[in-house]
Formats: C-alpha cells, structure tokens, sequence
C-alpha cells in the first residue's frame, strides 16, 4: 500500500524547521510507527523519533497526526489516510522539541514528581505479608493505574498551553492513584498540595485529555475525582472549590444557579467588589440577574431530599465517581460494543466451536 | 410535529433568555414542539459532578425521570455542558442495572417517579444538523447572505467524544453545514474546537482569558462577521468577557456571537423580539445592518 | 496572552534543558545499565544499602520492557491454593528440562515471597481475591495457582511501583541518566569499572564510572522478526560483556511463546490459558490433548509451542496460526481479567476475543541464557554484575515458566543491588584511569561509523537476520537449516564488517547511529547461539531437533554451554549443572 504522509522537521543544530512530504510502501495493517520506521529505512535515516514496545504499553511514541496526539503504534496508517488524506505528522504539543517528532519529556516528569508520586505507606497497615485490601477498593485507582505517561493527554491541555506551570493531566492523575489508594497514609497533605495554585481547579474541563488518552485513563475524572475528595475533606479554600460548592448550595435551595450571587462566593467579597465595574457593564444586558426574588424550581423540596439521602449512603468524594466506571467500560474504546449476538458461537458466521479430541466436532 | 422533552438549563432560564426564547420560537419551525420541563434543577454543571459526585448522578436522574415522564424519547438541551452531564449520567444508568435500581429507589424514596422509559439527550445542533436538516434548509430561506461566520464548537459538545458522538470531535461540520445551509460562509480556524475558558473564567481568570482569547483573534484574522455557538456558557465568556480582553490585551476586537438558535432564527426571519440581540453586550448592530442590505 | 499558542500543526520548538553531565561528578559506587524491573530493583536495593547509585538507561525506565509483560509473576504465596516455595522449586527444575542450577532455583522460589509482599507494600497495584488478599491465577506447568496479577497488565505496574520507589530516592541522590545508550564496559586492572555512553539527547560519548556495575539490560528478542520483544531488546549488556571477554551461558536456548499474534508478533499473556482460554486448530479441535493430555493449554511453554507448530506443518493452522478461544470465557470476565489482551487483538489483529478467536502462532520471547552470574549476579569480572533477561543464573535452565522471569528480575534484581553495593563500600573507589582513555577510543570508533559514507544501508542486515533466524532457528530445528543459518551469519557478519552507511551525521536523538551499533550485538550474539546450538546434539526444553536428536541425552548435555569471544569468534566450552535435590525424570504434562 503507498502511503503519502508529511512531518514536520526540526534540526537543532540549525534551527529549521520544514514540512516535508514522504511516499513509502508499507503493509495494510501497518501502524503510523511501521510506516516511520519505512521513511527512516528507505528515504531518511536521520528522521527522529521515539519507539519501543510498538504494543501500546511503553508510552515511547506520543507524536501529533493533523494536530491531535496520539500513540503511533496504535494508530493504523490505513484509516488516516483513507480517500487520499495526506495526514501531516508532528511532535506533541506543549512540550519543547528535541528534534523532529522527539519532545523533552522533562517538564512532563518534574510535574510528575511535584505530586509526589510513591506510595506514603500508612503505619497502622504495617504487616508482615501484604495489606488486605478488597478488589472494590483497588477498583478505585483502576484507570489511574493504566497511565502509561506518554504525555498525549498534556499535548493538548487547554489550561496548560496558556498556564505552561499548570500541574496537568498525568501529574494529578498520577496524585489520584495516590489519594484513591487505600494504602497510602498522606492523602490529606496531598490533596492540601494539588489544591494550589497550578492544580486541581486550574484544569479547564476542555475534556482534550479523556479524548486523547491512547490507554482509557480520563485524566479529567481523575481531577475531578481529586475535587470531590478535597471538598469531602474539607479542603475548600481555593476559588475553583468555592465554585462548586455554590453549585451544590444553588441546587438544593432553588435548583438553578445563583448566577449573580457566584462571583462572590468563588472570589469572596473583596475581590467582587473590585469586579463591580465590569459587573455594572453588563447589568443592562440582563447578564446580571437579579437574586431576589429567586427563581425557585417547581417540586425543589425533591432535590434538598435528594441531597441529604445520598450522602449517608457512602457514595461521597471520588466513590460517586468511580461507581459510574463500570458502565462507561461498556463504551469500550473508540465505540466498538461490548453487547454482540447473545452467544457468540450462535453466529453463523463465527469460528467453529471448540471440541476435544475424543469429541465429535461441531457442526 | 415531533414532541421533545425540552431541558433548558440554568443560564438558558436566567442570563442567557434570549437563547430560550429563539429557542422556542424556532423549534416549531424545524419540527419540534417542545414540552418544557418544570421540575428540574440544575444538571451541575461539571460542578457538582466534581463537589459531590453521587449528587450530581441523583440530580440528573431526576431531570431524565422528569423527561421520561413526559412521554418523549428524547430530551433536548441547548447547552453543551448540561449535555455531557445528562449524556454522562444517562449513560451510567443505562449501562449498569445495579446502579440504575439504586438511584430509582433513592428517586422514589424523594417522590421523584423511577427512571424506567429510557430517553436520549441529545444537543438541539445535532437535532438541526441531523434529523431535521431538511426543515432546516427549508426554513433558512431569508438567508445570512454570504454573512462570514466563525463557527465555535467549544468542548463539551465534541469530547469525550466516547460519550458524545455525533461529530468528529477533531474536524466537527455540524455548525459548517448549518451555516451553510442558512446561506452564510463558515471561516475556518483552528482554536473553533478549543475551549473558551468559562469554567475557570472566575478563579483564575488570567488563564482563562489566554483561552479565551485565541478563537476570538483567530475568528477576527480570519475575517469573520461574527461567530456562533451552541452553548451559553461559550457565548457568555465570548461576548461579555471581550471587554476583559480589551483591558488586558488592549484588542477591541468588538466580535458579535450569536447563539446557534440566533442565527438560524434569523435565516429563517424571526422576530426582533424572538432574537433578543439587545441582551447581548457586544452589539450586533453591524451584522443586523449588513443582513439588512 | 496566549503563551505558548502556536499556529495549529506548526510545533513551537525549544532546545532541551542544558546537559547537567559537565556539572556532574560522574564516578559512583554502583552504576546500573538498565532501567527495567531488575535495574530499578537493583538501584533501589544498592541505594537502600547506602551506595550512591547513578543508573543508565537508553530508554526512560517506564518505557522498558519489563512493562510489556502481561501475565504476571510467580510467588508460592498458598493464597489460593496449598503451595510451597518447594512445589515452585520443583516445578521450575522440571520446567528447565533438568537444566535449571537447583540451588539458584530454591533461593529464587524461598525469596520471592518476601519479594512480593515488599512490592504490595510499595503500593504495587495487584489483582485481589474475594479476602482481599493477593489474587493468584492458574499458569503453564505450574503445580498450584501461583501467578500474582494485575489483570493482565502485570509488568506494567511493576515498572510503575519500581519507578515511583526510584523517584522517590532520586529526591535522595539517586541518579537516572535517562537515553544514555551504553556500548562499551570499562575495565581496569582486572576490574569493571564504568561503562561508555553515548548521550542521545544531547549528543557525545561519555564515561560513566562505578566501583561496581550492574548490568540490567535485558534479552534480545530482535534477533527474530517474529518476536513479543520491544525495539529496544537488542542484546546490548550480552554482547558488550562478550566483547569485554566474560561468559555467556545457554545462547541456544530462546523461548518461544505459544500465544503471539499473526502478524506482528505482540504477545497475548499466557494468563488467557490460566483464565481458561482454549487453544484450537481450524477445524476447532483443542488440539493441545493429544500433546499434553493433563495439562492441556497449560502445558509448559516449550511443549506448547511444539504443539502448535506441528499443527500449523501439518496443515491444520489457519493463516500460519493456530486461533486462542477466549468466547466461553464471557464478556464480564473478559474484560474484567484480560482487557488488555482484549485491546491487543483489537488493535493489531482486527479481532474482538469477545465473539471471535485471535490467531496466534510461537514467536521469540524471553532468552533463558545470558551473561553467566553466580546467585548474587555476580559475574567472572569482579566489580560487574548482571540481572534479570541478561543474566543466565541459572534459574530457567532449557526452558522459562511462564511467571517466573518477572520474579527472578526482582528477587535477582536485589540480590545484585545488595552485594554490589556491600562490595563497593568495602573498597576504595575504583581506579578512573583508564576512563578517558576509553571513552575516547570509543568516540574515534563513533567517528569512524559515522564517517562511512558508501556501503549498504544497515536495516537489510536487520530484516535479513530476523527473517533468517526464525526461518532456521525457530521451534524446531534441523540440521542443514542451521547449517544454512550459519552461513548467512557469516555473510552478513562479513557485510556489517565492511561498514553499514549511517545517514544521520547529527549528534542529537541520532537513533540511526545507535540501532547500527545494536545491529552489530545481534549479529555476534545470533553467531554465539547457532555454534551452541549446532553443538547441543539433543533436544531439551525450547532446543528441539526432531530429525536428528529427538530425545534428551542427560549422560552427555546435562550441562550448561558456555560461549566466549576469541580472536573475533565465538568459542564454546561447558559447565556442571548444580543439583541438589531433584534427579532427572522424563517430563510430560
């Protein structure tokens, strides 16, 4: 099959920069990696990037096609360049370029050791075998735990690019395979630590990173996850934590927002008084609703019930989150299902059904 | 004349009611009578999913309760943020029976009728882009005259795209062929898939606006008229937040948005009082002027 | 405003951080070349122990092949059924055909409980029973479920657990020179004193020096084009101790995997069989009763391989594959147990194992010999170690159980760690001065490959090799085959020696410089294990001669080969098997 690609080129020692076009032949099930490894052979041997596992799991080969990150090695060439795209290939975003398709990883991993990423043993578990933990109690950090750290969740995070200090997607994915894990006795300093400026309530929910991620890991739940754990501890100083908590408060007493009433629960009163200018700007507009009289949803005693029945049923912080997982598994990567024919032996299309030896073979 | 059940969401019902009522005056024309909800609250906003995560499922099982109870199967959202959060939760309860029947008996222990008949949220643009393109291009028939628009997408229309589905999260055309169809001319530029910044437009504003900012500028040097968004929160951070920019940026880049039921509504010849335009902070006077030649 | 906003497919570019290599005092008491789970383990212990410990790695430590492995790791634990570090000894030995070094055997399988708690207690992520306990699964030729899991991502977190430990001391003085490709061992007077790097990031040959080093490089399963080994597993730390004059045991002997996918070679763990995954042919007979007829699937690795290749040769594979049946299996299970394999065959084999089978065939796997190490890992050269797929201890002998080569990276792993570090605190910094002048006899020597610049391209030599390789020296082998395979290895070893034309003269990520050197180790390393291979006149574990030398002949190769490098060839002797306590008995499953 030929395949017409075009990467964008970086050579250090000059600075250039070039889009170059590419034609090489490669097989039909032939990975965006096979068909780089075809242009390195066979027309380039200087074109950099990064390779190993080829099977999805050593995160070596994050690189951009059209703009998006993805895994080279997970990606068939076929499908990109179906009805004559000519797919333009390029290094992840929002780290630095070594050359051509290899980035320096190493604010990636300065960020992962900000989280401080190692279990802090808690000393009542001390034992002399292995701590006695349950399986629904591991499933907490189950997506967590499938990071790879290929960084193609970073390459396009919305709130970094314009926040490079922004601790980022893996890193606090990473901080909530800590504070999830039953294990570990520092959840409190750490959810202290990733509740600072740069943390949880800095992520913009652009939802790039649960797109991008090659391995299922949400990256975005998992902030979220640490939010509802810092809000569960009490741990809700930050602005971003005091406008959620709004949007809770807002729902049980008239179920809508209590839009003009959150910038001075998120901000506190003095910081909003210096925004009155701005507000008083779009007040004509009606952009300013008016608090009082309130607009109540019809049948709100409902929602208050509601609120104070399921927080004494053991769901809060992350475990209201985590419950979901299992339905959204079903979702399966990329939307193949999961729910086929009802056996599936009974199609008759399948591959025969297994027999032993003394058997008689299916039919 | 199909029934939808119709969920409009916090801001829809409060700063944004100029998207409500194009809303309501546009949908019989495409084909929908819409059956308001009343007793439904906030769906959270991606808020509450975060504060008190279980709170958020219980909320928004209500609202699909409430939405089944009406007899349609399907809900319609005008925002992209109560569409993930519907999606989300709705997909949780159809996909694991044990958490369904846990939310029921918590629903019905409140009054709330159980969740039973399944209902599909879906977002009015993928109503307008898919099932109903036809009305659509029927009713567009005033026309935007070659208006330059930029369409935004924002993010919680398009990802995850798993929970999400009707465009290709990276090269989306749902707003392209809409824009088309109502006779005016789509810009292209990268950051329409980007987001706005809105969510974290109060506590930390300076990043916000450095997201802000981009499809803006890019819309601007693209030589667009005015952009258009099928969400509030997007256009509330696009039109009322271009003075912030201004203030830091020292750019007026005076970027009329139009809701998405805005601008079909105007190619299919709404009423002033069905549009609203005065709402808006930044004037659309300039669009309206070139429309009216 | 918009820092960092670039126009969308044009990418911002930046130099990399400075080179803190100048700043640094580069001499340390232990130095580990490899990254996977026996290097970090084995820095983690040296570290532990009091040395200061610097680790080199050509790839980032996460990005090792450690992480691939799926299936999971072996630890008499009794949690899921009786079991004893006995049992596991006994199951090893006969497992390695009777090659295995029984007293390395019964230290691996008494340890590594230990082992595994001390990982559980990192926070290692493993799969639980209904009490909570570690989960233990079903593997081949095992006689108790004794396979500790993560689903089906063991090595994964393994590598994961390892890593954040080192990071955790790297905050203490623990030094990762991440993408630094070592070449060359350092020696003086009679002791391994350093390696040679070439820093891929930043460009330059440089000397990293300890008074102990721990070679943790792993196999090399790119000898094959068929193979479940990365890119990376080239054979580096084997090939650089044989250049460097030190013993390597076993070449022959390379594992096969029963279950790696047609046709790109990814494995699919062995854990599908212990979850009860069946193995058919194309008419959907389970063909593996009438080769192991107890142990069915779950016969030893080297039996299944076999098993399935006669299959396929006698015209009852499907494509050149035999189909692994995972659909009885159920969806729930599938994806709660095996959703790894599941996105593997996916991905790779258009095949959801949900309602169809995925066609898999044996493919070069994991090398059972390696550089010769008594059971603290160390080797003949005082002051270097190996550990782990590098090593030959020896604990796998003819043939590697499924699970045991996880265990014996971190049992092995810090076992190396800890004597190194005692040996290298007990003495006096080792002697630098031959340091400088290796590394820049080395650097002429990166000179001269980059100053070829006629010849061939150095990837027809690779594609070459691996096609030849597993054409001739695959499951089986014959006679005039290896014969046949002995000289294409000359001719391409001839070829290579005439100087393959690196097109990149660049000094930063120039990957094509350094997959030409890692060229040149398989070639030396193919030569060490086809002269063994010839020579090993029976068929023993995954050494299989069925036209010529079909049976095991104890009287005469119950013994470990041992290769050197001479005068620029390889030369083979033999060693004892140690025994304690088990005699040689017929083996079936």
């Amino acid at each position: 099959m030929k395949v017409e690609l075009k990467i964008w080129r970086y050579d250090t020692s000059t600075g250039e920069r070039a889009l170059r076009p590419y034609e090489v032949d490669v097989t039909e099930e032939a990975t965006l990696l096979d068909t780089l490894d075809a242009v390195r052979d066979r027309l380039d041997g200087s074109l950099a990037y990064r390779k190993s596992c080829r099977m999805m799991i050593c995160g070596s080969c994050g690189m951009r096609v059209d703009g998006g990150a993805v895994l080279a090695c997970k990606t068939r060439i076929a499908d990109v360049v179906a009805d004559g795209h000519v797919p333009v290939v390029s290094a992840m975003g929002n780290l630095p370029i070594v050359k051509d398709l290899v980035v320096d990883m190493d604010p990636f991993w300065q960020k992962m050791r900000a989280v401080q990423p190692y279990l802090e043993p808690r000393l009542d578990r001390a034992t002399e075998k292995e701590n006695v933990v349950a399986q629904e109690q591991m499933d907490m950090i189950h997506k967590e735990s499938l990071c790879i750290n290929c960084g193609c969740c970073v390459s396009e995070c919305n709130s970094m690019e314009s926040d490079p200090d922004f601790l980022g997607p893996a890193a606090l994915a990473k901080g909530f395979r800590f504070v999830g894990d039953a294990r570990d006795g520092a959840t409190i300093d750490r959810l202290e630590r990733y509740s600072e400026e740069h943390g949880i309530w800095d992520c913009t929910r652009c939802y790039f990173c649960n797109e991008r991620c090659p391995k299922g890991v949400d990256p975005r739940d998992a902030i979220a996850k640490l939010g509802a754990e810092a809000m569960k501890a009490g741990i809700d100083r930050d602005m971003g934590a005091r406008h959620a908590k709004w949007f809770v408060t807002s729902a049980k007493t008239t179920g809508w927002l209590r839009e003009t009433e959150l910038v001075p629960k998120t901000q506190g009163v003095v910081k909003a008084i210096k925004e009155i200018k701005f507000a008083m700007s779009l007040l004509p507009k009606g952009k300013i609703p008016l608090p009082f009289p309130p607009h109540v949803a019809a049948d709100i005693g409902e929602s208050r019930a509601l609120f104070d029945l399921v927080t004494d049923q053991g769901r809060s912080g992350a475990a209201g989150i985590v419950q979901g997982e299992k339905a959204l598994m079903h979702l399966a990567h990329h939307g193949e299902s999961v729910d086929g024919p009802s056996h599936p032996y009974d199609d008759p299309r399948s591959f025969p059904k297994p027999y032993l030896p003394d058997e008689e073979p299916a039919t | 004349m199909k029934q939808v059940a119709y969920y409009k969401g916090c801001l829809a019902s409060l700063s944004a009611k100029e998207l409500d009522i194009s809303t309501q005056a546009l949908a019989p024309k495409v084909g929908y009578e819409l059956i308001e909800l009343e007793s439904v609250t906030c769906c959270g906003a991606g808020d509450i999913h975060e504060a008190e995560p279980d709170y958020y499922l219980h909320l928004n099982a209500r609202i699909l309760s409430y939405a089944a109870a009406t007899g349609a199967d399907t809900l319609m959202t005008v925002c992209n943020v109560c569409t993930l959060n519907l999606r989300q939760a709705n997909h949780q309860l159809l996909n694991d029976a044990a958490l369904r029947e846990r939310v029921n008996d918590n629903l019905e222990q409140v009054g709330v009728p159980r969740y039973e008949q399944d209902v599909d949220c879906v977002h009015f643009l993928w109503l307008v882009a898919g099932e109903s393109f036809g009305k659509l291009q029927e009713v567009a028939h005033k026309g935007l005259r070659g208006l330059r628009i930029a369409p935004f997408y924002g993010c919680q229309i398009l990802r995850p795209s798993k929970l999400m589905g009707f465009d290709d999260p990276d090269k989306p055309d749902s707003l392209e062929r809409i824009i088309a169809a109502c006779g005016g001319e789509a810009i292209d530029y990268p950051a329409k898939i980007k987001c706005c910044g809105f969510p974290i437009i109060q506590a930390r504003e300076e990043t916000a606006l450095a997201e802000l900012i981009q499809p803006i500028e890019q819309a601007k040097e693209a030589g667009a008229d005015a952009m258009v968004t099928p969400c509030p929160l997007c256009h509330l951070s696009l039109d009322a937040w271009q003075s912030k920019l201004k203030k830091q940026t020292g750019k007026d880049f005076q970027m009329p948005i139009f809701h998405l039921s805005q601008l079909i509504g105007v190619a299919a010849g709404l009423e002033d009082a069905e549009l609203r335009f005065k709402r808006h902070v930044v004037s659309m006077q300039p669009v309206l002027e070139k429309l009216a030649l | 405003m918009g820092r960092g906003t670039a126009v969308a497919g044009c990418p911002v570019a930046r130099r990399p951080a400075s080179d803190r290599f100048q700043a640094m005092d580069v001499s340390f008491d232990v130095l580990v070349v490899g990254a996977g789970c026996a290097g970090m383990r084995a820095a983690i212990e040296a570290h532990d122990a009091g040395a200061r410990v610097a680790v080199v790695s050509k790839l980032h430590p996460t990005r090792s092949h450690s992480g691939a492995a799926e299936g999971g790791i072996n630890a008499a634990l009794g949690n899921k059924a009786e079991d004893s570090p006995e049992t596991h000894a006994f199951d090893t030995v006969k497992g390695s055909d009777y090659l295995g070094d029984q007293d390395a055997i019964e230290i691996f399988t008494r340890e590594a409980p230990g082992d595994i708690y001390q990982l559980e207690g990192w926070g290692c992520v493993f799969s639980r029973n209904a009490e909570g306990k570690l989960d233990q699964r079903p593997f081949g030729a095992a006689g108790s479920p004794r396979t500790v899991y993560s689903a089906d991502i063991t090595g994964h977190v393994l590598i994961q657990v390892l890593y954040e430990q080192l990071q955790r001391r790297m905050s203490e003085g623990l030094v990762v020179f991440e993408e630094y490709f070592a070449f060359r061992l350092v020696e003086d007077g009679g002791r391994c004193t350093g390696v040679i790097c070439w820093d891929l990031l930043h460009g330059g040959v440089k000397a990293v020096t300890g008074s102990a080093t721990i070679l943790a490089t792993g196999g090399a399963g790119r000898l094959f084009r068929a193979t479940t080994n990365a890119y990376a597993c080239t054979g580096d730390g084997m090939a650089m101790a044989l250049r460097a004059g030190l013993p390597l045991k076993d070449m022959e002997f390379m594992q096969f995997h029963p279950t790696t996918m047609y046709p790109s070679g990814i494995l699919i763990t062995e854990g599908c069989r212990g979850e009860g995954g069946y193995l058919l042919n194309k008419d959907g007979e389970r063909f593996m009763k009438r080769y192991a007829p107890n142990a069915l699937e779950l016969a030893s690795r080297d039996v299944v391989s076999r098993s399935e290749t006669t299959e396929i040769e006698a015209g009852r594979g499907v494509n050149g594959s035999v189909m692994l049946d995972l659909r009885h299996l159920g969806p729930e299970k599938i994806l709660n147990k095996l959703p790894g394999s599941r996105e593997l065959a996916m991905t790779y084999a258009g095949v959801d194992p949900i309602f169809a089978p995925i066609p898999v065939r044996p493919g070069a796997h994991y090398h059972m010999g390696g550089v010769e190490t008594d059971e603290w890992g160390l080797t003949p050269l005082e002051g270097l170690y190996a550990a782990g797929e590098v090593a030959c201890v020896s604990v796998h002998g003819a043939n590697r159980l499924g699970g045991n080569s996880l265990m014996e990276t971190i049992t092995f792993g810090r076992r190396a760690g800890r004597h190194a570090a005692e040996y290298a605190l007990g003495r006096t910094a080792a002697a630098n001065g031959r340091a400088e002048t290796a590394r820049a006899d080395a650097e002429a020597w990166v000179d001269g490959l980059l100053a070829v610049e006629q010849g061939e391209r150095p990837w027809q030599i690779r594609d070459e090799l691996g096609q030849s390789m597993l054409e001739n020296f695959g499951v089986f082998r014959y006679p005039d085959k290896m014969d046949r395979q002995v000289g294409i290895i000359d001719e391409l070893r001839h070829r290579y020696g005439r100087g393959v034309v690196i097109e990149d003269k660049g000094t930063v990520f120039n990957s094509d410089l350094t997959q030409a050197i890692e060229l040149g180790y398989l070639l030396d390393l193919a030569a060490c294990m086809l002269q063994a291979g010839v020579v090993r006149k029976e068929s023993r574990g995954a050494h299989s001669r069925p036209s010529d030398f079909p049976e095991r002949d104890d009287e005469n190769f119950m013994k470990h080969s041992i290769t050197t490098w001479v005068d620029g060839a390889p030369q083979l002797s033999y060693r004892e098997v140690r025994m304690t306590k088990w005699e040689p008995m017929v083996r079936s499953y």
